[in-house]
């Protein structure tokens, strides 16, 4: 009897083994807030030229991707590279402009927790350093500057704050302007079904303002704050999917956003008590996304595909397929283009990137033509 | 994993210097106190006279040790003193956590994780004294169980070589990788080192378990379990066993041997293994059916326990395990980080083990059960030296005081009789065990197996002691920072002066802090690498100098010359926690005061373009209470690590403490 009771203590403990060896580990998942993600890379025109951020050099996962900002002043036909000195930007860069400055977040990375920031008034040449004691969004639009110089930054968790001034900001004095979660819980908030926020602006009143994703089919996310009371700004749209704000930008007459619901992508352009809408573009992937100075927007896709579209009233106009290694467009100088005119689609530079070389492409009769080739001075192995 | 791995070169010159330095210390103590024992012993032996009778006993009735256990004792003895020598590979020191610990357990579960990093973590911290504290236990506990071949010693040696067994198997071996996807017998599974832990608990159990077959049948029942367990496990669909190729990639078995075949080895060897892990990918179903009908075939005919069955299963076996030794285990021990030869050794030990033991040997003699008795307590009290020689109950009879075992030789003064103590009076006291001569006696009439016992305890202790009092200091050895950034140079200059202003916006002159030590470095407040993680160095230094620290002054400069301002050095101080630190000053000024300060103290600070951070070398000043720069430590903190930064912590300690000595 023992001998038996022994073997089979031995099965039991044999099909024990088994049944642990057998056993799968098991995958954790943690549920993580609602991700709305948006490329860094992207491109804005200010008063003082147009600017590009692209991401440069190596692997990100041993630290030697370094993000680069490029500047073509007003009246120039040349690109230059003026990326702030003094912080690592592994983390990426966003940047916002106002009529006389442009300022410049550095995102995180490794054992730094907070963002630095840095401020030009003459395209580059110099820069103000200022603080952001947080962790600024990964997204292009988490930084916006009135001409007045208030500044919103969008944090990583979803906070939005604000600096009065440009001073403000570069001295560190940000106080808190609302929370994700206290804008999900608003009246707005609720009634699209708010699950994260992309994109900080202001306002033709220069009334701060968020955009992001929701799940109610066809609400926007489009908010502004009148006197401390966040409204929706009553961008509705047909259809049965939920609607992700991908950008939001301030223009003269008020406001343009990119949006993309289902598998559709459309641009909104809102006067600040209307909105005007185009027709979607079909697409499914965005590798990048920007704005011109005058209501212009454009979308590069997959598959090498952009498309762009010239203002309120306009239709979107399918680029030749761009370069390859194209992360960003830029739009050539700051006239406004007539809507549907043909010439909108020439009006791009495409910026490719190989490494430490980003080359410069315009479109000239129909081709896209290598214009500038510059040789960014990479410091590999300086994050590591 | 968080604090096990140092992060550092396991081939650090360093390091390895200071492994070997230890293993040639306490190799050379070992040796020192295995000799002055021998001279006790000798000597004890020469100056006592053996009383009447004491010589007397039965000659030739020795009763001989059971041919299962002796393989296992012997056999198992040998693998350790092996595994103990692969142990002293330069490498392992520096690099067991990170090369073969850490990689183990990344494919187990969380808490298997959680639970090997926190014995690894000690390793990290104190990787000397564990490498060396691995190699003579596991010496010491292989000399043990050969030497000490009966007896309680000999008992005592079997469950050493489970307990440390166990330990490896959990904290080194993961628990053998059973809750890691992949398992298989052919790999490795259940582990090498819980079969030296199961040997052992069969040499522990009392000889008289070993006298008849039931022990055999029930050891070969087991491993007949386990071995039919196995042969369901690589016989399970899904598990990739079964496909040579998966997507065009080699399946789990061919998979692995190809990547041992690029170990480093002699080109033979790999040759041998690319070209079985080829045979593998192209034949994967029947290289799996061969195994799988193996295993089935040895599970069954050791169920059996039918000695003439075993007898061929035993030989096959060992066959198949020598061919999964090399083909797919590779040797087990190759690469530079080899702990042992993996478990088809051991396995092959164990089950012919259990056939010996099936089957016992005719020539075990047949001697009076009193007798075994009497001289099992007889070995006992020698080689513990706490019972006098004329032990009654070890000398009751004359059969029990010549039941010797071990082949102990009249010389030895094995036996003691007659003369002493009657039964009655035995010496169970441990009053009259440890009179000096009772002592004395012990010492001398024990036996030369039981002084080589006591002396591969003594190797065990030599190399557990320190890693024991090592283990209990939470901090970090300082041989991790010098490894990493190198010696300090000693110096003996006037500091230069600055005048700069806090963190607070107050202004701080070197003048001001006279009669203190200053530990200075330079730090960018924006940086996203080393100066976080020196800046975590000099606060862990302030909790260290404890009540001292209100002696020193830990102090910063910004090396950044544009984010230098005093926004940004709050911001730095809010980050690191070291806002509220009462001794921490991050200094700085306009960019010329700056520059003064870089230049004087040797610091080359510039913006670098392109998305770079500011590039300032990692240095620390330690500044006496006169002003005298007594030291300056480079202070590159390498992957700051737990372990590391410790490290940096407890070298500036001792520095600060050694300038407070001086002043």
């Amino acid at each position: 009897m023992i001998r038996g009771l022994t073997r089979g203590g031995l099965a039991m403990a044999c099909a024990a083994l088994l049944a642990a060896c057998g056993s799968q580990r098991a995958v954790v998942t943690s549920p993580g807030p609602a991700a709305v993600t948006v490329p860094l890379g992207t491109s804005l025109v200010t008063a003082q030229g147009t600017w590009a951020i692209a991401v440069m050099g190596g692997s990100a996962a041993s630290n030697n991707n370094f993000w680069q900002l490029f500047v073509r002043p007003a009246g120039a036909s040349r690109w230059s590279l003026v990326t702030p000195e003094g912080a690592a930007d592994n983390g990426g860069l966003v940047a916002a402009g106002a009529s006389t400055s442009l300022v410049v977040g550095f995102r995180p990375s490794q054992n730094l927790t907070y963002s630095p920031l840095a401020t030009s008034a003459d395209t580059g040449k110099n820069w103000t350093p200022g603080l952001l004691y947080a962790d600024l969004a990964d997204s292009p639009g988490a930084l916006a500057i009135s001409p007045s110089g208030r500044t919103l930054a969008l944090l990583q968790d979803g906070t939005i704050q604000t600096a009065p001034t440009a001073a403000a900001a570069s001295a560190g004095q940000w106080t808190p302007l609302t929370t994700r979660k206290a804008l999900a819980a608003s009246a707005p908030g609720r009634s699209c079904g708010l699950t994260g926020v992309v994109a900080v602006s202001f306002g033709p009143n220069k009334d701060p303002m968020a955009a992001g994703s929701c799940t109610r089919p066809g609400v926007a996310g489009v908010f502004t704050d009148a006197g401390g009371t966040w409204r929706s700004a009553g961008l509705v749209l047909p259809g049965k999917d939920a609607v992700q704000v991908l950008g939001l930008t301030a223009t003269t007459g008020g406001n343009v956003a990119l949006l993309a619901t289902g598998n559709s992508l459309l641009a909104a352009w809102w006067n600040g008590t209307r909105w005007t809408v185009s027709a979607p573009v079909t697409a499914s992937t965005v590798r990048a996304l920007g704005f011109g100075a005058d209501g212009s927007a454009w979308l590069l896709l997959g598959n090498g595909h952009a498309e762009t579209i010239g203002g309120a009233g306009g239709s979107w106009q399918a680029l030749l397929s761009v370069p390859p290694g194209t992360v960003t467009l830029a739009p050539q100088g700051t006239a406004t283009l007539a809507p549907g005119s043909s010439a909108a689609a020439e009006g791009y530079d495409a910026l490719a990137v190989s490494g430490s070389k980003l080359t410069v492409w315009q479109l000239h009769q129909g081709a896209w033509a290598k214009v500038q080739l510059i040789t960014v001075p990479i410091v590999y192995g300086s994050s590591s | 994993m968080p604090g096990m791995n140092s992060g550092l070169n396991p081939a650090d010159p360093t390091l390895v210097a200071a492994f070997r330095s230890a293993l040639f210390h306490q190799g050379a103590i070992a040796l020192i106190a295995i000799v002055f024992l021998w001279l006790i012993w000798a000597t004890a032996r020469t100056w006592r006279v053996a009383p009447p009778g004491a010589s007397g006993g039965a000659p030739g009735a020795d009763t001989a040790e059971a041919r299962g256990r002796r393989l296992l004792r012997i056999g198992f003895g040998l693998l350790w003193i092996f595994d103990g020598i692969l142990q002293a590979q330069p490498k392992m020191a520096g690099g067991l956590a990170s090369q073969v610990i850490e990689p183990i357990a990344a494919s187990s579960p969380t808490w298997v994780q959680r639970l090997v990093n926190w014995g690894g973590t000690a390793w990290s911290y104190h990787p000397i004294q564990a490498g060396a504290a691995s190699v003579w236990i596991q010496v010491g506990i292989g000399a043990w169980l050969i030497v000490a071949s009966r007896g309680f010693w000999s008992r005592l040696a079997g469950v050493a070589s489970v307990g440390w067994g166990l330990i490896v198997w959990v904290f080194g071996e993961s628990f053998g990788g059973i809750f890691a996807p992949g398992l298989s017998l052919l790999t490795g599974a259940p582990g090498a080192v819980l079969v030296y832990a199961v040997a052992g608990a069969l040499i522990a159990l009392p000889e008289g378990a070993w006298r008849g077959p039931r022990l055999g049948r029930l050891l070969l029942a087991g491993l007949g379990l386990f071995f039919l367990g196995m042969a369901l496990l690589q016989a399970w669909p899904g598990r990739g066993f079964w496909q040579g190729t998966v997507d065009g990639k080699p399946g789990t078995l061919s998979g692995m041997v190809q990547s041992m075949s690029g170990t480093p080895q002699p080109h033979f060897l790999s040759s041998l293994l690319s070209a079985f892990g080829s045979f593998g990918a192209s034949n994967g179903f029947a290289v799996n059916l061969v195994v799988v009908i193996a295993l089935a075939a040895l599970g069954a005919i050791f169920l059996t326990g039918q000695p003439r069955l075993v007898r061929y299963a035993v030989a096959f076996g060992i066959v198949f395990c020598l061919a999964d030794w090399v083909l797919v285990q590779d040797l087990g021990f190759l690469g530079g980080f080899g702990t042992d030869p993996n478990s088809m050794i051991p396995m092959a030990l164990l089950f012919s083990a259990g056939y010996l033991a099936l089957a016992p040997a005719a020539q075990e003699a047949t001697v009076p059960q009193e007798a075994t008795v009497a001289e099992e307590a007889k070995v006992a009290e020698e080689a513990a030296g706490l019972a006098a020689a004329g032990v009654a109950g070890a000398s009751g009879t004359a059969a029990g005081n010549g039941a010797i075992s071990n082949g102990s030789t009249a010389g030895d003064g094995g036996t003691a009789t007659g003369d002493g103590p009657s039964e009655s009076d035995r010496p169970t006291a441990w009053g009259r065990r440890l009179r000096p001569q009772a002592l004395g006696a012990a010492l001398a009439t024990a036996r030369a197996r039981s002084v080589a016992a006591v002396a591969a305890l003594v190797v065990i202790l030599i190399g557990a002691a320190p890693m024991a009092s090592a283990a209990a200091n939470r901090t970090a050895d300082p041989i991790l920072a010098l490894a990493i950034a190198g010696n300090s140079t000693v110096l003996n200059l006037p500091a230069p002066t600055f005048s700069l202003t806090d963190q607070n916006g107050q202004t701080v002159s070197l003048a001001s802090l006279r009669g203190k030590v200053v530990l200075m470095t330079f730090l960018d407040p924006v940086c996203s690498t080393d100066c976080p993680l020196i800046a975590q160095e000099f606060k862990q230094t302030g909790q260290l100098l404890s009540a001292q620290a209100k002696n020193v002054e830990l102090v910063a400069v910004v090396a950044n010359p544009t984010y230098r301002s005093t926004v940004f050095t709050r911001a730095f101080d809010r980050q690191e926690g070291l806002a509220t630190v009462p001794n921490w000053l991050y200094l700085t000024g306009s960019l010329s005061q700056l520059s003064a300060v870089w230049q004087h103290y040797g610091i080359t600070v510039e913006n670098l373009p392109a998305g770079a951070m500011s590039a300032h070398n990692d240095l620390a000043v330690v500044i006496d209470p006169s002003g005298q720069i007594r030291q300056e430590v480079p202070a590159d903190p390498g992957p700051g690590t737990s372990s590391t930064k410790s490290s940096f912590s407890v070298l500036l300690s001792q520095y600060a403490r050694q300038a407070l000595g001086r002043s």
